[in-house]
């Protein structure tokens, strides 16, 4: 091979060389390669976390330039930002690190700051919020988590009871429940016979027509049967203000129930149901008048459809459910 | 203790015949067609054998990332792993062994023979120091050439891994989802700093090459021998140097 | 090839810096020994080289004559003892700028990757002297004088031994040396070849006080062209004189030497043949 042809092919491959180089460089770099046309921004925080040298910086999620170098000044970590000139960084904007993703690397991001404030100059310093990464939230949310166990550890003490045999509420309410088993059943009965003379009742109908006296009696032994009922709803509602304390996570409501004064009153609102079905035993003869007052009657079936059901209920579930029952079929 | 000796006696005569080499700096504006012929040798015939190496390295790499980063799903990180890699590492360090190994081999070979046939001797007899004509131009030509070779071995790798990310099924990512991973974690400092990498393995393993070839004794068996040797120091090197040069270059 | 035309040449491209005075070189070898190892070479070789004189040294193969040589030319770096060229030190190349000297390889030592032209022209580029065309016409006459310039374009490797050592004695010539040491210079040579080389070191002393040292074992070469011959055997200087000392002595390993008796009574050729047959 002659010379002039070998030079000339080294002088081709040196030229795709160079060309090559300056196509990757275009490429990679956007043509910036050299920070000097940059300007330079001065980040300081408390702790940089994982930013390191070029890293981006992004203005609203916009690469605007990258970390030039970090380093300790003082008590705290500054970044050194190079920002594209072209860029104006508001005087009042905000930097601050982010995360671009849980194992990609981090980033500052800058806020746009408000319209109209005028733009930082080179070297100035930028103004920073430090937000907890990663590791912090990690510990935080551990905390929580350790509290939330603890919390739900005393719940369940409360509502079950605990290992040396102190009874949770839910043992309380199932002890209200079997003491008055009977005294419900017995009201229950009560309930029955009176439906039960409603229904074969139909040969006193005509002195029930003739006696206003009694209609105006009938109508308030009625009004007490409603205030009965409207009794008997409040214990409910009582019962289920009990459950959703429960269900609140409310300690407290253990101390309610095993108050003797407490169980007592609900000792005395199911007593005043079963003198309400006492009395409207006796009221046999006026239950005539009952027939030619179809919302009265109406009224009354209600009533006594929504007790049958909790009767079938309570006589073939155990207490707890019981509570569910009565909850559900009054209201 | 002689090994030791022999090592500390290599190292010394390769710093002599760097400085010896470097002292003559200034003759090399006379020496272009010297210049253009070790340009020629080192560079342009490197070529071929640079560019299919680096286009395998580069799809073994998309291949074996994809197989990996499979597991996780980190599949479109493909193009930087094999952009980073090629540009930081494998390019340079796979060029210069190469180059350690046909060129490094043929200028210890070339050299040793003319030692051994006395060459050397008329050299010497003439006043015209090896150092100057046989030394700088390799030396010289080598500086120039290995960021041409870098490069080409950069891109055809880039190349490889992106064919291999876009055809095999396993991997299976579009070229524009590989290049721009690729574009997005490789900058032009890597392979800046890969090139840089290069320089000082290429000038390390002709520098060594032409030592040892220089240093030759005895009949032309000793050529084959300083060949071997040639090679094996260079490729020690260029893995020894690899850690420090990485580590300086951070 | 006749003195006048080589005497002209020379006279056209020989270097203008140099005097009469300093072209005449002597050397100086005192109390020269070279070990290699255990092995040792030379032992103990002193003689002085007058200026502008030829100077012959024989002996035997592995006498130690081309290490010797070497030592002049200051290749070698000698055990113990010193030479001199011109006072000075041979192997620094200091005085190798001030004192040209020459070496004509036995094997030629030409350059294998450069033409024959390119080898004659290395040297005068190197040391800049002349331009081109100085250097063409300086090379072409050289080449001319060992009857080699058809081989000019040629490479080392396409060349026969005997054109290899015309052209390295052609490329010793282009140096315009002041001292020009010859190894071995007319083996490989036909005879008619042999005498023009014995002509040219004659010349060069004659016309140019060119102080030639020439290791040979050329017995005819030897006794015709020295001033001196020195006997080199087994690393010792045993004999230094004219040829006509030379030819008269009586010391038995020189008659040995110059006037070898082939016979095959002898018990070498005995022992050779006992062994062959075992």
């Amino acid at each position: 091979m002659n010379t002039t042809q070998q030079t000339a092919r080294v002088g081709l491959f040196f030229l795709l060389g160079v060309a090559l180089v300056w196509v990757t460089f275009e490429t990679l770099s956007d043509g910036k390669l050299f920070a000097e046309h940059s300007h330079k921004l001065i980040a300081g925080f408390d702790d940089l976390k994982q930013l390191k040298n070029g890293d981006e910086v992004r203005l609203a999620g916009v690469r605007v330039g990258s970390v030039e170098t970090t380093r300790l000044a003082g008590r705290r970590a500054e970044a050194v930002l190079l920002i594209d000139p072209k860029v104006p960084i508001a005087s009042d904007a905000t930097a601050t690190i982010e995360m671009s993703g849980l194992i990609g690397g981090n980033y500052i991001s800058i806020e746009m700051g408000t319209p109209g404030s005028p733009p930082l100059a080179d070297g100035a310093e930028i103004k920073t919020v430090s937000t907890p990464d990663l590791n912090a939230l990690m510990s935080e949310l551990g905390g929580l988590g350790k509290q939330l166990q603890e919390s739900l550890g005393s719940f369940s003490t409360a509502i079950n009871g605990d290992a040396k045999g102190g009874g949770g509420i839910i043992q309380k309410i199932d002890k209200i429940l079997t003491d008055n088993t009977a005294r419900l059943n017995a009201t229950m009965v009560n309930l029955q016979q009176i439906t039960d003379k409603i229904n074969h009742g139909e040969g006193t109908l005509g002195k029930l027509v003739n006696s206003p006296e009694l209609h105006d009696q009938l109508l308030a032994t009625v009004g007490e049967i409603q205030t009965a009922a409207a009794q008997a709803k409040e214990f409910v509602a009582n019962a289920e203000g009990i459950m959703a304390q429960v269900k609140s996570g409310q300690g407290t409501l253990g101390t309610l129930i095993y108050d003797p004064k407490a169980a007592a009153d609900i000792r005395a609102s199911i007593a005043d149901i079963r003198s309400v079905s006492d009395k409207l035993a006796k009221g046999e003869g006026t239950l005539g008048k009952l027939l030619n007052d179809d919302s009265l009657y109406n009224s009354a079936e209600v009533t006594i459809k929504k007790v049958d059901r909790t009767l079938d209920g309570l006589n073939d579930s155990g207490p707890i459910t019981a509570v569910g029952i009565v909850v559900n079929a009054l209201f | 203790m002689k090994q030791i000796t022999k090592v500390l006696e290599g190292v010394g005569s390769v710093v002599q015949l760097l400085l010896q080499s470097l002292s003559y700096a200034g003759t090399l504006p006379r020496q272009g067609a010297r210049f253009i012929e070790q340009c020629y040798m080192i560079g342009y015939t490197t070529l071929p054998i640079v560019a299919i190496l680096s286009f395998f390295i580069g799809t073994v790499l998309a291949l074996e990332a994809g197989y990996a980063m499979e597991g996780f799903g980190a599949k479109e990180f493909i193009g930087s792993l094999v952009g980073l890699s090629m540009a930081r590492e494998l390019g340079p360090m796979m060029t210069s062994v190469l180059l350690a190994g046909r060129v490094g081999s043929a200028i210890t070979a070339e050299l040793a023979s003319m030692k051994v046939y006395q060459e050397i001797d008329a050299l010497t007899t003439m006043n015209i120091p090896a150092a100057k004509i046989l030394v700088l131009p390799r030396l010289a030509a080598v500086l120039v050439m290995m960021p041409v070779l870098i490069i080409i071995a950069n891109i055809v790798g880039w190349f490889g891994g992106s064919v291999v990310a876009r055809y095999v099924s396993s991997v299976g990512i579009s070229p524009e989802a590989y290049f721009a991973a690729l574009r997005h974690y490789t900058k032009f400092k890597d392979v800046m700093n890969g090139t840089a990498k290069a320089e000082v393995f290429g000038f390390v393993v002709v520098l060594v090459c032409c030592d040892i070839g220089l240093n030759t004794r005895g009949g032309p068996r000793e050529i084959g021998a300083s060949v071997t040797r040639g090679v094996v120091v260079s490729l020690i090197l260029i893995l020894v140097l690899d850690y420090f040069v990485t580590k300086l270059l951070m | 090839m006749s003195a006048e035309s080589l005497e002209a040449s020379c006279s056209k491209t020989r270097n203008p810096f140099t005097g009469a005075e300093a072209d005449a070189v002597s050397v100086k070898v005192e109390g020269l020994s070279k070990s290699f190892g255990d092995l040792s070479v030379l032992k103990n070789v002193s003689f002085d080289v007058k200026p502008g004189e030829i100077f012959v040294i024989m002996g035997p193969s592995g006498s130690g004559k081309s290490v010797l040589l070497r030592h002049i030319a200051g290749l070698d770096i000698p055990t113990s003892g010193k030479v001199t060229v011109e006072g000075l030190d041979p192997s620094l190349a200091e005085s190798r700028d001030r004192v040209r000297l020459a070496l004509v390889f036995q094997a030629g030592a030409l350059f294998n990757s450069l033409s024959v032209y390119d080898n004659l022209a290395l040297y005068p580029r190197e040391h800049r002297s002349g331009d081109e065309n100085a250097i063409r016409a300086r090379v072409m006459h050289a080449l001319k004088i060992l009857s080699v310039e058809q081989s000019a374009q040629q490479f080392p490797s396409e060349l026969s031994g005997g054109m290899k050592k015309r052209v390295s004695i052609a490329r010793a010539l282009v140096m315009e040396p002041q001292l020009l040491l010859y190894d071995e210079p007319t083996s490989e040579l036909d005879p008619v070849m042999g005498a023009t080389i014995s002509e040219i070191i004659a010349t060069l002393k004659n016309e140019y006080s060119v102080t030639s040292i020439v290791v040979t074992h050329d017995r005819s070469l030897a006794l015709t062209i020295a001033n001196r011959v020195g006997i080199l055997m087994a690393g010792k200087l045993i004999s230094l004189g004219s040829p006509d000392d030379l030819t008269k002595s009586k010391d038995p390993r020189i008659v040995d030497f110059l006037n070898p008796k082939i016979d095959i009574e002898h018990p070498r050729f005995k022992k050779l043949e006992t062994k062959d047959n075992l």
